[in-house]
C-alpha cells in the first residue's frame, strides 16, 4: 500500500492507524516540508510547509485560488507533488496515489462531491471498503446498511440509507460525504469548506462531531474562509495566498483582523471601494422568474451599475444568470431588456447584448483545444461577419485589439488558450463578450482561480464597463470582493432572493445574515 | 490600461506551422512512401490509368467520409451514412426506372439523404438520444427499409447519360474525381471562410462553451447531419452510376472505411480539429492500402479485417496525439 | 435498483414505486393485450415457448451490455463477436475437435476481443463506440477470412438437440438465460464489482479516490461482456444449426435497444438489470406479433427502432412531469 521508496531505511512499513495519545504537542502526526506543485502557467503551490498534530484542528485560511485545494489534492494523493518532503510520525513517506493516502489514514471531505449518483447512501459511504461486509464475495446488505445508519447517527442524522445519492439535496449530499469520511476512522481528516452548502443547524452538528473527533485524537485539517468558524474551531491557523504560506498562528496568538489582513494581502486591502455613479435607465428587469429550481426571482439592473448577487454556494445564484441568459428553461416570469421582451435562448440573448461569464471557465467558458483568437471571437462571429463570410484578417485584428486592451499575456492570437494562465484565460472569456459588444455583463465568479494581478485588472475592467454605461451583475463567494465592486447587492438563499442591500448597507455581516438561514 | 510598455511578449509567430500543417505533411509523406513501394512492386502501378483508377475509388470513399468529417469535427458521429447511402441508392434507382428521368433519381437521392440526416438531428436534439445511438438506430432502420423496398431484387441497367456521373470522363479525368474536387473545395471554403464553419470547430471543441457563447448549437448540428445525409445521397448517385446497379448491400460495408478515412486523415474523434483536405488524404491512403493488398495477392476477404485494424490503430494514434491537448 | 423498488414497495406510496418503473413496461403490457385480443393463439403455450426462445439469446447479449452501458460505455462488437465465436466453434467441430475444446477456443477469442475493448476504453479512456466499432470490423473480417463467406454446417447435432430440449416444459435456453440473469444480478447488486460498475458510470474519479483500481474494473466489464457473448454462441449454433459470418450482424442493435428500453441511461450509472429483461421481452413480443401479421423481418427492425423512440419519449415526458410535479 504505502510507497516508501524515499524512506531512508528502505523497507516498506505497515501503518496501523492508532488514535494519537500525544495530544498535539511534541512530534506532529504529519509534516509537510517545502511542497511545490506547478501546472503549465500556474504555480499552484510554492514551498508550502505545514504541521498537522493529532487531536488538533488546523485551519487553512485563504481566498479562492490561494492553493488550498491543490494542497488537499497533494494530501489525498490526487496530485503528485513536484518537490518537497512529507513526513508521517517522523518518517519520510511518499504519497503517490489515493491508496498511499488511505494507508496513512488520510480521509478527505471534498467540496466537489465524490458520490456516485446511482449508488445508495450506504454503498456510497462504504465505497471501496465493501470487503468488511462481504462473506465469500457477497455483500451483507443488512449489515452494511446498519453500519451506515450508525455512522449517520453519530452525526445525529436519520436518513433512509436506501436512497440514491442522486435523490439527495446538496446539503444532504454534503452530510453523506462527511459520514463517508467519518466511517473511515481516519487519523487525519481533511474538510474542504464543509459548511459551504449546509444550514446553520447542520453546521452546529458538524462542529460537535469535530469536537468529539478531536477528543479521539483525530487530526483535522479544516479549510475555510469564514472567520467565525476559524475562530471557533481552529487550534492552529495557517494562512495561504497565491500558493504559499504567508502566516501561521496558534489560536490565542492572533486576532481575526490580523488573519484577514494576511489572507487578503496588501494588493486588495489597499484598493479603494469604487465610486458610486449615477445609475441610468433600467437595462434588465426580471419579474417573478420561475424555473424548475428557482422561485420568484425579481431584480433590476440599471445602466452604469454594478450589482452583486450574493449567497452561499448552491443558493441558486448561477441558476439565476443561466435562466436570464436562456441556458435553462423558464417556467414563468418576464425578462425585459431595455423594456422590451426578448427570446430566452442563448443565441438570441447574445445578439440582444447579454453576456455570461460562466463559473467554470474550463468547462463552459473556453474551448481549450482552440487558439486564443478563435475563443476571443466565439461570441462575436455574428456581429463581425454579418453576411456569414469569415475573414481571418478581421478576426485577428479584433483579437489583437483585445489582447492589448485587456493586457492578455500571450504571444499572439494563434497561441492555444490552454497554455495561458488562469487570469489570462479569464481575460479571454471577458474579451469574448467585449468583442460581442454586450451591454449587460453577468459575471459568475469572475476572479476564481485568478492570480492577484489579473484580479485587480478584472476589477478595473468591471469599473470601466460600468463607466461606459454597461450594466454588470457580479456573483462572488468572496464577500470583500463583492463589497469592493458593487453598488448594491441582492442576496439569495434556497433558490430565492431573500434581501436587497443598498450601497450603505453592504457589509459582510449583512450579507451573511441574509444568506445563512438562522 | 498599460499598452505599449506591457511586458506581455507580442511576438509574431509563423502563423500556420500549427499541428495541422504537420499532420498534412506527415500524410503526404506516407502517401509518397506507399506509392514508391507500390511502383517498385508492380510496373503497372505508376501508369496514368491505374493512378486515375485509385483516385476514382478514393473519390467515392471521400464523398461518403466528407459529411462524416464535418459531423466529427462538431463533436458528433454519424453511423448511418452507409445505410443512408444504400437507401438513397435503392430509392433513386427505382425512381429512374419508373420515370426514366435521371433528374428524378437525383432529386430522390439527395432528398432522401437530407431527410435521413434531418431525422438524425431531430432524434438527437428533441428526443435527446446520444448521437451514436440515434445514428446507429438509423443505420438499421434505413437498412431495413431498403431491404424491404427492394424485396430481394437488383435494379440495374441505366441510360448512358446517367452512367456518365460514375464512369464518364471530362478532360481526361473521371467525373467522380471532379465531383470530389468540387465538393472538397466547397467544404474547405465552408469550414474556413464561413462563420458557420468556424462555429463547427467551437462546438466540437467545447459544446457547453459554444452554447454559452450564443452559438445556436442545436440548429447547427441538425444542419451538419443534413449535410452528411446530402453527401451520402450524392455518393449514392455516383455509386449507382458507376456500378450500373443498385441493391441493398452496397452501402453498409462503406461505414468502417469512411470512419477509417476520417481518422487516418487526422481529424480527431474528440472534436474541434481536422478538415476535409485531411480526409481526402486519408481516403487516398486507405485506397492505396487496398491497392497494395491486391498487388500483393491478398484475398479480398481480408479487406474488412484490415479496415477494422486500421480503425483501432487510428483511434490509438488519435488519442496519443490529441489527449494531451485536452487537459 | 431492484433493492430500491422493493424498499419503495415496503415504505413509499405507490406513486413513488410507479415512477421507478420504466415506460416500456406499459408498452409491453399494452402489446400483450392487443396481440392477445387480435390473435387467440398468442396466449398459447407454443407461442410462449417461441417468445422464450426468441428472447433467450438476445437476453444473453443484452444483460452484459447493461453493465457496459451503466459504465457510460457501449459495445458495438457483440453481434460480430457472436458470429465469429459461432464460426470458430463450428469450424473446430467440423475439424474434429471436441465440444469443450471448441468452446474454450471461442472463449479465448472472446477474451482477446474483450481485452482489446476493455484496455482501450478502460485504461486509455478512448470513446467506446468507435473502439468497439473497430473491433466489430476486426471480428466480422476475421469470420469472413475463416469461412471465406460460406456457411458452415454438418457439425454435431448435440447443440440443436440442446437448444430444442426442455426441462419441465421450459425450454433449456430460457433456463440458461435465466441463470445468466441470476448470476449477473448477484454480481451487480451484491458484490464489490457491481458497486464499482455503478460508480464508474456515476463518478469514476470518486472510485479512484477510494483507492480502487477503477481502470481494471472498467476493463473487467468489457471482458465479462465478451466472455458471455462467446458462450452465447452455443445458443446461436443450436438455433441456426449452421454458422455464417453475418448471421448475428445487427444483434448488437437489438441488445442495445433492449437495454435502453429497460430504462438504463448512458449517463451517471443509472439503470436497472431487470429493466433489460423487460426490454428484451418487449422486442420479442413485438417481433412475435409482427411475425403473426407476416411483416417482413427487414421491416421488423424498423419497428424495433420506432419502439425504442416511443419508449424514450414516454420516459422523457414522465420524467419532466415528475420534475414539474415535485
Amino acid at each position: 500500500m504505502l510507497a516508501n521508496r524515499e524512506s531512508p531505511d528502505g523497507g516498506p512499513e505497515t501503518m496501523a492507524v492508532r488514535p494519537g495519545r500525544d495530544q498535539g504537542t511534541a512530534e506532529p502526526l504529519l509534516r509537510l516540508i517545502d511542497i511545490s506543485k506547478s501546472f503549465p502557467g500556474v504555480h499552484a503551490l510554492r514551498g508550502v510547509s505545514l504541521e498537522i498534530h493529532a487531536g488538533e484542528v488546523h485551519v487553512i485560511l485563504g481566498q479562492n485560488g490561494a492553493g488550498k485545494s491543490s494542497l488537499i489534492k497533494v494530501l489525498c494523493g490526487a496530485y503528485l507533488a513536484d518537490d518537497g518532503v512529507i513526513e508521517h510520525k517522523g518518517r519520510r513517506i511518499a504519497i503517490q496515489g489515493p491508496a498511499d493516502a488511505n494507508g496513512i489514514g488520510v480521509g478527505v471531505i471534498f467540496q466537489e462531491f465524490s458520490l456516485a449518483p446511482y449508488l445508495d447512501i450506504a454503498q456510497n459511504i462504504f465505497l471501496g471498503r465493501e470487503r468488511a461486509f462481504a462473506k465469500a464475495g457477497i455483500i451483507d446488505k443488512a449489515a452494511m446498511h446498519a453500519a451506515a445508519r450508525d455512522v449517520l447517527a453519530q452525526l445525529g442524522l436519520n436518513y433512509d440509507t436506501w436512497t440514491f445519492a442522486a435523490d439527495l439535496g446538496v446539503a444532504q449530499q454534503q452530510m453523506v460525504e462527511i459520514a463517508k469520511a467519518l466511517s473511515q476512522n481516519s487519523s487525519i481528516l481533511v474538510m474542504d469548506e464543509p459548511t459551504a452548502a449546509i444550514s446553520e443547524r447542520e453546521s452546529e452538528r458538524l462542529f460537535e462531531v469535530i469536537a468529539r473527533l478531536k477528543q479521539r485524537g483525530v487530526a483535522i485539517v479544516y479549510i475555510s474562509h469564514r472567520m467565525r468558524e476559524v475562530v471557533a474551531l481552529g487550534d492552529r491557523i495557517t494562512v495561504m495566498r497565491d500558493g504559499a504560506v504567508v502566516a501561521s498562528y496558534r489560536r490565542d496568538e492572533v486576532s481575526p483582523d490580523e488573519m484577514v489582513g494576511a489572507m487578503i494581502g496588501r494588493s486588495l486591502a489597499g484598493l479603494k471601494r469604487r465610486e458610486a455613479l449615477a445609475a441610468g435607465a433600467p437595462v434588465l428587469t426580471v419579474t417573478n422568474l420561475q424555473t424548475a429550481k428557482l422561485t420568484d426571482i425579481s431584480l433590476e439592473i440599471r445602466a452604469g451599475e454594478v450589482v452583486g448577487l450574493a449567497g452561499l454556494v448552491g443558493s441558486g445564484r448561477t441558476e439565476v444568470v443561466r435562466a436570464i441568459f436562456g441556458a435553462d428553461p423558464l417556467r414563468t416570469g418576464v425578462i425585459r431588456l431595455d423594456g422590451a421582451d426578448f427570446a430566452q435562448r442563448p443565441d438570441r440573448s447574445t445578439r440582444a447584448g447579454l453576456a455570461l461569464l460562466p463559473e467554470d471557465r474550463k468547462r463552459e467558458g473556453l474551448a481549450l483545444p482552440l487558439a486564443v483568437g478563435e475563443n476571443a471571437t466565439a461570441a462575436a462571429l455574428w456581429r463581425l461577419f454579418r453576411r456569414g463570410w469569415f475573414a481571418p484578417s478581421v478576426a485577428e485584428k479584433v483579437c489583437r485589439n483585445l489582447i492589448t486592451r485587456l493586457n492578455i499575456a500571450t504571444p499572439g492570437p494563434a497561441q492555444f488558450v490552454r497554455n495561458l494562465s488562469g487570469g489570462n484565460q479569464q481575460k479571454v472569456v471577458l474579451g469574448k463578450w467585449l468583442a460581442a459588444g454586450s451591454r449587460l455583463f453577468m459575471l459568475d465568479e469572475p476572479t476564481r482561480g485568478v492570480d492577484i494581478g489579473a484580479k485587480t485588472e478584472i476589477y478595473r475592467l468591471i469599473d470601466d464597463l460600468a463607466k461606459d454605461g454597461a450594466a454588470v451583475l457580479v456573483i462572488s463567494s468572496e464577500l470583500p470582493e463583492l463589497i469592493h465592486l458593487c453598488d448594491r447587492a441582492y442576496v439569495m438563499r434556497d433558490y430565492r432572493i431573500v434581501g436587497h442591500l443598498g450601497r450603505n448597507e453592504l457589509s459582510e455581516k449583512a450579507i451573511l445574515d441574509l444568506a445563512v438561514h438562522q | 490600461m498599460t499598452t505599449m510598455d506591457s511586458p506581455a511578449p507580442v511576438i509574431r509567430r509563423p502563423q500556420q506551422l500549427a499541428p495541422g500543417t504537420v499532420a498534412v505533411v506527415v500524410r503526404l509523406g506516407l502517401i509518397a512512401c506507399i506509392a514508391v513501394l507500390l511502383s517498385s512492386l508492380s510496373p503497372t502501378f505508376a501508369t496514368t490509368d491505374n493512378l486515375l483508377n485509385i483516385l476514382r475509388q478514393a473519390s467515392l470513399l471521400f464523398l461518403v467520409a466528407s459529411g462524416l468529417t464535418l459531423v466529427i469535427i462538431a463533436g458528433g458521429l454519424d453511423l448511418s451514412i452507409g445505410a443512408n447511402l444504400t437507401l438513397c441508392a435503392c430509392l433513386s434507382a427505382a425512381a429512374i426506372k419508373a420515370t426514366s428521368q435521371p433528374t428524378a433519381g437525383i432529386a430522390v437521392a439527395l432528398g432522401c439523404g437530407v431527410l435521413v440526416g434531418l431525422t438524425n438531428g431531430v432524434l438527437i436534439n428533441r428526443v435527446k438520444i446520444p448521437p451514436f445511438l440515434a445514428t446507429f438506430g438509423m443505420l438499421w432502420v434505413a437498412q431495413g427499409i431498403a431491404y424491404w423496398f427492394m424485396a430481394g431484387q437488383v435494379v440495374y441497367g441505366f441510360s448512358p447519360a446517367f452512367r456518365f456521373f460514375g464512369s464518364g470522363f471530362w478532360l481526361g479525368v473521371p467525373v467522380p474525381i471532379w465531383v470530389m474536387l468540387v465538393t472538397g473545395a466547397c467544404g474547405v471554403i465552408f469550414l474556413s471562410r464561413t462563420t458557420i464553419g468556424r462555429e463547427v470547430y467551437l462546438m466540437g471543441a467545447n459544446e457547453a462553451a459554444a452554447v454559452l457563447s450564443g452559438i445556436p448549437v442545436a440548429r447547427r448540428r441538425t444542419l451538419l447531419y443534413m449535410v452528411s445525409g446530402l453527401m451520402a445521397g450524392l455518393a449514392a448517385l455516383i455509386y449507382v452510376a458507376r456500378l450500373n446497379a443498385a441493391e441493398p448491400g452496397i452501402g453498409e460495408p462503406l461505414l468502417l472505411p469512411a470512419i477509417a478515412a476520417v481518422l487516418v486523415g487526422g481529424t480527431s474523434l474528440f472534436g474541434g480539429s481536422g478538415g476535409l483536405f485531411r480526409t481526402l488524404l486519408g481516403a487516398t491512403i486507405l485506397t492505396l492500402i487496398v491497392n497494395a493488398l491486391n498487388l500483393l495477392n491478398v484475398s479480398a476477404t481480408w479487406h474488412p479485417f484490415v479496415t477494422g485494424a486500421i480503425v483501432v490503430l487510428a483511434v490509438l494514434a488519435d488519442a496519443a496525439v490529441n489527449r494531451g491537448a485536452r487537459r | 435498483m431492484t433493492d430500491q423498488i422493493v424498499h419503495a414497495a415496503l415504505t413509499a406510496p405507490a406513486a413513488a414505486l410507479l415512477r421507478r418503473i420504466p415506460g416500456v413496461t406499459f408498452i409491453l403490457v399494452g402489446m400483450i393485450v392487443v396481440f392477445a385480443i387480435g390473435n387467440p393463439r398468442f396466449l398459447s403455450a407454443v407461442n410462449f415457448t417461441n417468445i422464450g426462445l426468441q428472447s433467450s439469446l438476445l437476453l444473453m447479449l443484452a444483460l452484459p451490455m447493461t453493465l457496459i452501458i451503466l459504465t457510460a460505455g457501449l459495445d458495438l462488437s457483440v453481434g460480430a463477436l457472436l458470429g465469429l465465436c459461432g464460426v470458430v466453434i463450428a469450424e473446430l467441430l467440423v475439424a474434429g475437435w471436441g465440444l469443450p475444446a471448441s468452446v474454450a477456443a471461442a472463449m479465448l477469442v472472446g477474451l482477446v476481443a474483450g481485452a482489446v475493448n476493455g484496455v482501450l476504453v478502460g485504461y486509455l479512456g478512448l470513446p467506446a463506440f468507435v473502439v468497439t466499432l473497430g473491433t466489430m470490423g476486426l471480428c466480422e473480417g476475421l469470420s469472413l477470412v475463416i469461412t471465406n463467406g460460406d456457411p458452415i454446417g454438418g457439425f454435431t447435432p448435440a447443440l440443436e438437440n440442446f437448444y430444442r430440449s426442455t426441462v419441465f416444459a421450459v425450454p433449456t435456453p430460457v433456463l440458461v438465460a435465466a441463470l445468466v440473469y441470476g448470476l449477473l444480478s448477484l454480481l451487480l447488486y451484491r458484490t464489490r464489482f457491481g458497486n464499482y460498475v455503478f460508480a464508474i458510470g456515476g463518478n469514476k474519479d470518486a472510485l479512484h479516490l477510494a483507492g480502487i483500481n477503477a481502470n481494471l474494473v472498467h476493463t473487467g466489464v468489457y471482458l465479462l461482456c465478451s466472455l458471455t457473448v462467446a458462450l452465447s454462441a452455443l445458443l446461436l449454433l443450436g438455433r441456426t444449426n449452421s454458422a455464417h459470418p453475418s448471421v448475428a450482424v445487427g444483434m448488437e442493435f437489438e441488445a442495445i435497444a433492449a437495454v435502453v428500453l429497460g430504462g438504463t441511461s448512458f449517463e451517471k450509472g443509472q439503470g436497472w438489470l431487470f429493466g433489460t429483461v423487460l426490454g428484451v421481452l418487449a422486442i420479442s413480443v413485438l417481433r412475435n406479433g409482427l411475425n403473426v401479421l407476416s411483416v417482413e423481418p427487414s421491416l421488423q427492425v424498423v419497428c424495433v427502432g420506432l419502439l425504442l423512440i416511443t419508449a424514450l419519449l414516454i420516459d422523457r415526458n414522465r420524467k419532466q412531469a415528475s420534475q414539474n410535479g415535485a
